[in-house]
C-alpha cells in the first residue's frame, strides 16, 4: 500500500517536471502552421506545388532571394552582371555557407543543382520545363560561376528564387542516394530538417549556422490539414499557430476574427480569375458581345459581397503585383444599360442561351460565378453553368476547344511576370488558347520576350495587355488575397503574396 | 472446412482482380497525372508532359501497366506514388492501421449502444422508452456525418477543451471521429436489432423459456439474442464494407492519416498506384470481413455446423 502510494506520488512528480518541460519548450518557441497538403517529397526538382514551397522556402536558398515585398536581392549569390547581350550570367556566391549537414556550398553545388535539374533527374520531374532557357553552368572559380543561355530569359533571376533552382548538396545526395534525399531534404536555409511522417507533419529546427538572420523561434512544425473546417477549428483550439493559404475560407474569416487571441492577415495573392470567351464559336464571337458581358457584370458588387472584400479587380489577366501591370489601364465600368445597347446592336435575342464552364473545386469562385449569371440574366442573356472536375477541365475540355461560350481561368504564377500566362493564353496554337488567332498579337507576345531592357519589356507587356482589353478575349474578374490565420502570440509576421514564407523573423510568446 | 475456405479463397481472388481491373481502367478513363503534377501550368510544354508521362510508365499500354502492377501485389510492392515518389507500401503501412482502429472502434461503439437499445425497444414495444429509442435513432439516421463531426468539434474542441480537434494523437484523438461514425451506424443498428429482437420474441421457443418459468433476463439474452445473432451479424458483416465507405468523410474531417484520407487525394491526383493499391487492400479486408462473418455462423448456430 505504502509502495503503491510512492508510486503515485513519483507518477505525478514525473508528470509535473514533464509539464514544466514542456512549458518550458514552449517558452523556447515552437510554431506550428498547417498547410493544405503533402508534397511527398521534398526535392526541389519534383514538384509545382504551393505547399512544397511553403515549407521548402525554410529549408533552401537559391542564388536570389525575393522579398514578401516582391524585390528580388542577393540569395546565395551576392552579386552578378548579364553578360553577351543577355546570353550569360556570371554570379559571385556568398562564401563560408555551409549545408545543415556541415558540406561547404561553392560553385560546384551549383552546377550540380542546375546539371541535376536539367538532366535525368530533372527530366523525371515537372520543374524542368521552367528553366529551359538555361544551356550549361561553367565554373569559373570556388565561388563564380557562369549560367551559358540557350535564349534570354527575362524572368530567370525570378526563377533563380524558387522551386526547381534551390541549391541543393552534391555529396550528401551522392552518398545516401535520390529517394533519402525526397524525405530527408539538407538546404542552406534557416531551418533544418528533423522528421517527416508523410501526409501528417515535417518539423524543421533552427539552423544555428545559417548564414543570414538567424531564426527566432527554435523549432517549426507544419501539420498537413486538407480540410479548411479542419484547419480553423485547429487555430481555435490553440493547437495550430498559422493556417497558411488557402486554408482559411473567406466564409471563416468571421469565425477568426471573433476569437480575440486570433487575427486574420492578408497580402494580395498571386491569382486572378477570370473568364474567357470562346472567340471561335456562337455568340462570343462578336466583339461587341464580349464587352457587353464586361460592362454587364457588376465584378466589385462581386468582390464586396462574395469575396467580403479580399480581392481587388482586375483589368488584365495579372495582379497589381505582375511585371507588365498597368495602373492606368481600368477595368470597363459597370453600364448595364451600354451592354444591353450593344447587344441590340449585335443583334441578339433577348433570353439568347449560353454556357460557363469552371471547375468544382473553388466555392468563392463557384459563387462569384452564379452572380455573374445573376447579372448576365439581368441584360436578358441566359446563362447556365457547367462544373468539372478539375483534371478532366484541365485535360479533355479546355485544351480541346470543347468549352462552352465562357470557361474559367485562373492562375497564379509565384514569378509575377505576365508574359508567363499571356503569352500561353494568347499566342496561336498554345495549348491554353483554344480559339484565338492573332498574328498581330502573336507579333507582341513573341518580340517582348527578345527586349532585355526592362522598360522597354515593361511597356510591351502593357501594350499586350491593352491589346487583349480593347478586344475583350476575356471578362476579367478578380485578384483574391492570400488569406492566413494567425494566432496573435506570433509576432513580427510579414504576409508574402505566394506562399513562399521565410519564417525566421517571426518570433512567438 | 478446408474446401469451404478454399472456395472462398477462389473467390476472393476473383473479387480482387475485378475489382483492380475495374478501378484501373476508370481512374484511366479522365484526366491526366502528368498534368496533375504540373497543375495546368502555362509554361509546361507538350514535350515535357510526354517526358513525365515516361518517367511514370504512363505511355505503356492498359494490359502493361496493370500487369505490372499484378506482379508487384505478389510481392507487395505497389509501386511509388506519381506525387512525390514516396513507396505505396509505406503510407499503406502507415494508413491501415489508423483505418482500422477508426472503423473497429466505430464498429464497437455501435454494437454496444445499439444492441441493448434494440432489446430495450423490443420488450418495451410501443411504450415511450420504444417511441424514445425510434425516435433518436430517426434523428440520428437523418444526421449527415460531417454535420455531427463539425458540431462535436465545436463543442468537445473548441468551446471545452477537452479533445483534440484533429490529427490521431493517442486515444483522445480517436474519441470524437468513432463516435461520431458510431452514432450514424448506431441510428440504423438500433431499428434492426429491435425487428430482429421482435421476431424472436415471437418464437414459441421463447413461450416455452417463458411457461418454464426462466427469468426475463434468461429468456432475452439467452435464448432471444443468440436466435437473433444471425441475421445481425450478417449485417454487422455487410455494414464494414459500408462503413469503409462513409469513413472517407470523417477521415477528412477528422484530419485522420487513413486510408480514406489516401484515397481522397488519389483520386483528386490521379494517383494511380496508390488508388489501386488502397482499393486492393480495401477488397481485400472487405472479404476477409465476410469471410469471418462466415465462419462466426458455424459457432453461434450449430445447425449451420452440421449442414
Amino acid at each position: 500500500m505504502k509502495n503503491g502510494f510512492l508510486n503515485c506520488f513519483r507518477g505525478l512528480l514525473a508528470t509535473g517536471l514533464w509539464l514544466a518541460a514542456a512549458s518550458l519548450a514552449h517558452a523556447g518557441g515552437t510554431l506550428t502552421v498547417s498547410s493544405a497538403q503533402d508534397p511527398g517529397s521534398w526535392d526541389p526538382v519534383d514538384t509545382y506545388l504551393v505547399a512544397w514551397a511553403a515549407v521548402a522556402t525554410n529549408l533552401y536558398d537559391g542564388l536570389t532571394y525575393r522579398q514578401p515585398d516582391g524585390r528580388l536581392v542577393a540569395g546565395l549569390a551576392t552579386s552578378w552582371e548579364t553578360l553577351d547581350g543577355g546570353k550569360r550570367i556570371r554570379f559571385h556566391l556568398r562564401q563560408g555557407v555551409t549545408f545543415h549537414d556541415g558540406e561547404p556550398f561553392n560553385a560546384r553545388a551549383v552546377k550540380f543543382t542546375f546539371e541535376r535539374l536539367l538532366g535525368d533527374q530533372g527530366s523525371k520531374g515537372p520543374q524542368k520545363s521552367n528553366y529551359a532557357a538555361i544551356d550549361h553552368v561553367a565554373i569559373i572559380d570556388a565561388f563564380t560561376v557562369d549560367f551559358y543561355l540557350k535564349l534570354i530569359d527575362p524572368v530567370l533571376l525570378t526563377k533563380l528564387a524558387g522551386y526547381g533552382a534551390m541549391i541543393v548538396p552534391p555529396d550528401y545526395i551522392e552518398e545516401h542516394g535520390e529517394d533519402w534525399f525526397n524525405s530527408h531534404p539538407i538546404g542552406t536555409g534557416p531551418f533544418k530538417f528533423v522528421s517527416y511522417e508523410p501526409k501528417v507533419e515535417i518539423s524543421l529546427e533552427r539552423f544555428e549556422d545559417f548564414w543570414g538572420t538567424k531564426a527566432n523561434i527554435s523549432r517549426l512544425d507544419y501539420r498537413f490539414i486538407a480540410e479548411p473546417a479542419t484547419a480553423v477549428a485547429e487555430l481555435q483550439a490553440g493547437r495550430i499557430d498559422l493556417v497558411m493559404p488557402p486554408g482559411v475560407p473567406i466564409g471563416m474569416v468571421g469565425t477568426i476574427k471573433n476569437k480575440p487571441e486570433l487575427e486574420v492577415v492578408t497580402a494580395p495573392g498571386p491569382s486572378v480569375y477570370a473568364l474567357r470567351f470562346n472567340t471561335a464559336r456562337g455568340i462570343t464571337r462578336d466583339e461587341r458581345v464580349r464587352k457587353a458581358m464586361i460592362l454587364g457584370v457588376d465584378r466589385q458588387a462581386i468582390i464586396d459581397s462574395i469575396l467580403g472584400g479580399y480581392a481587388a479587380p482586375i483589368a488584365s489577366f495579372q495582379s497589381a503585383l505582375s511585371f507588365g501591370y498597368d495602373p492606368d489601364l481600368s477595368p470597363l465600368p459597370y453600364d448595364p444599360d451600354l451592354a444591353r445597347r450593344l447587344l441590340k446592336q449585335a443583334g441578339i435575342k433577348p433570353g439568347t442561351q449560353l454556357r460557363i464552364d469552371i471547375r468544382n473545386n473553388n466555392a468563392s469562385f463557384n459563387e462569384a460565378v452564379q452572380a455573374v449569371a445573376g447579372y448576365l440574366q439581368m441584360i436578358e442573356l441566359n446563362a447556365t453553368i457547367k462544373l468539372y472536375e478539375s483534371n478532366y477541365f484541365l485535360n479533355d475540355i479546355v485544351p480541346q476547344g470543347k468549352t462552352g461560350e465562357l470557361f474559367q481561368q485562373a492562375w497564379g504564377g509565384w514569378t509575377f511576370d505576365y508574359d508567363n500566362t499571356a503569352y500561353f493564353m494568347y499566342h496561336t496554337g498554345e495549348k491554353w488558347n483554344p480559339y484565338d488567332r492573332d498574328a498581330k498579337l502573336d507579333k507582341m507576345l513573341e518580340s517582348q520576350r527578345m527586349i532585355t531592357d526592362r522598360d522597354q519589356r515593361q511597356s510591351a507587356l502593357r501594350a499586350i495587355a491593352k491589346y487583349v482589353a480593347d478586344h475583350a478575349l476575356e471578362l476579367p474578374l478578380y485578384n483574391p488575397n492570400e488569406i492566413f490565420g494567425l494566432n496573435r502570440r506570433v509576432h513580427n509576421f510579414t504576409p508574402v503574396p505566394d506562399s513562399r514564407l521565410r519564417l525566421n523573423q517571426v518570433s512567438v510568446d | 472446412m478446408a474446401g469451404f475456405l478454399l472456395k472462398r479463397l477462389l473467390q476472393a481472388l476473383f473479387v480482387m482482380v475485378a475489382v483492380t481491373l475495374i478501378v484501373a481502367f476508370a481512374i484511366r478513363l479522365t484526366g491526366d497525372p502528368a498534368l496533375m503534377l504540373t497543375q495546368g501550368s502555362a509554361a509546361v510544354t507538350e514535350a515535357d508532359l510526354e517526358r513525365i508521362r515516361e518517367a511514370l510508365g504512363l505511355n505503356q499500354p492498359f494490359f502493361v501497366q496493370y500487369l505490372s502492377f499484378l506482379r508487384g501485389l505478389v510481392s507487395l510492392d505497389f509501386g511509388r506514388s506519381f506525387i512525390g515518389g514516396t513507396p505505396v507500401s509505406q503510407l499503406i503501412a502507415k494508413a491501415l492501421p489508423a483505418t482500422l482502429s477508426l472503423a473497429l472502434s466505430s464498429m464497437l461503439i455501435a454494437i454496444a449502444l445499439s444492441v441493448p437499445l434494440g432489446i430495450k425497444a423490443a420488450v418495451a414495444r410501443g411504450k415511450w422508452a420504444d417511441q424514445l429509442i425510434r425516435i433518436c435513432s430517426l434523428a440520428g439516421l437523418s444526421f449527415p456525418n460531417f454535420w455531427l463531426a463539425t458540431m462535436m468539434v465545436l463543442v468537445f474542441s473548441i468551446t471545452l477543451g477537452w479533445l483534440p480537434p484533429s490529427g490521431m494523437s493517442g486515444f483522445s484523438s480517436l474519441i470524437m471521429p468513432a463516435v461520431t461514425m458510431g452514432v450514424i451506424l448506431t441510428a440504423t443498428n438500433v431499428r434492426l436489432v429491435r425487428t430482429a429482437m421482435l421476431e424472436t420474441l415471437q418464437a414459441q421457443y421463447i413461450m416455452v423459456a417463458r411457461a418454464k418459468g426462466l427469468g426475463e433476463r434468461a429468456v432475452l439474452y439467452k435464448h432471444g439474442l443468440r436466435n437473433c445473432a444471425i441475421p445481425l451479424i450478417t449485417w454487422f458483416g455487410l455494414q464494414f464494407g459500408a462503413l469503409i465507405g462513409g469513413i472517407v468523410v470523417v477521415e477528412r474531417v477528422f484530419n485522420w492519416p487513413g486510408l480514406g484520407t489516401l484515397a481522397f487525394d488519389a483520386v483528386a491526383a490521379r494517383d494511380y498506384p496508390v488508388l489501386q493499391a488502397v482499393i486492393t487492400v480495401l477488397s481485400l479486408l472487405i472479404i476477409a470481413v465476410n469471410l469471418v462473418v462466415d465462419i462466426a455462423y458455424g459457432l453461434i448456430d450449430p445447425r449451420v455446423r452440421v449442414r
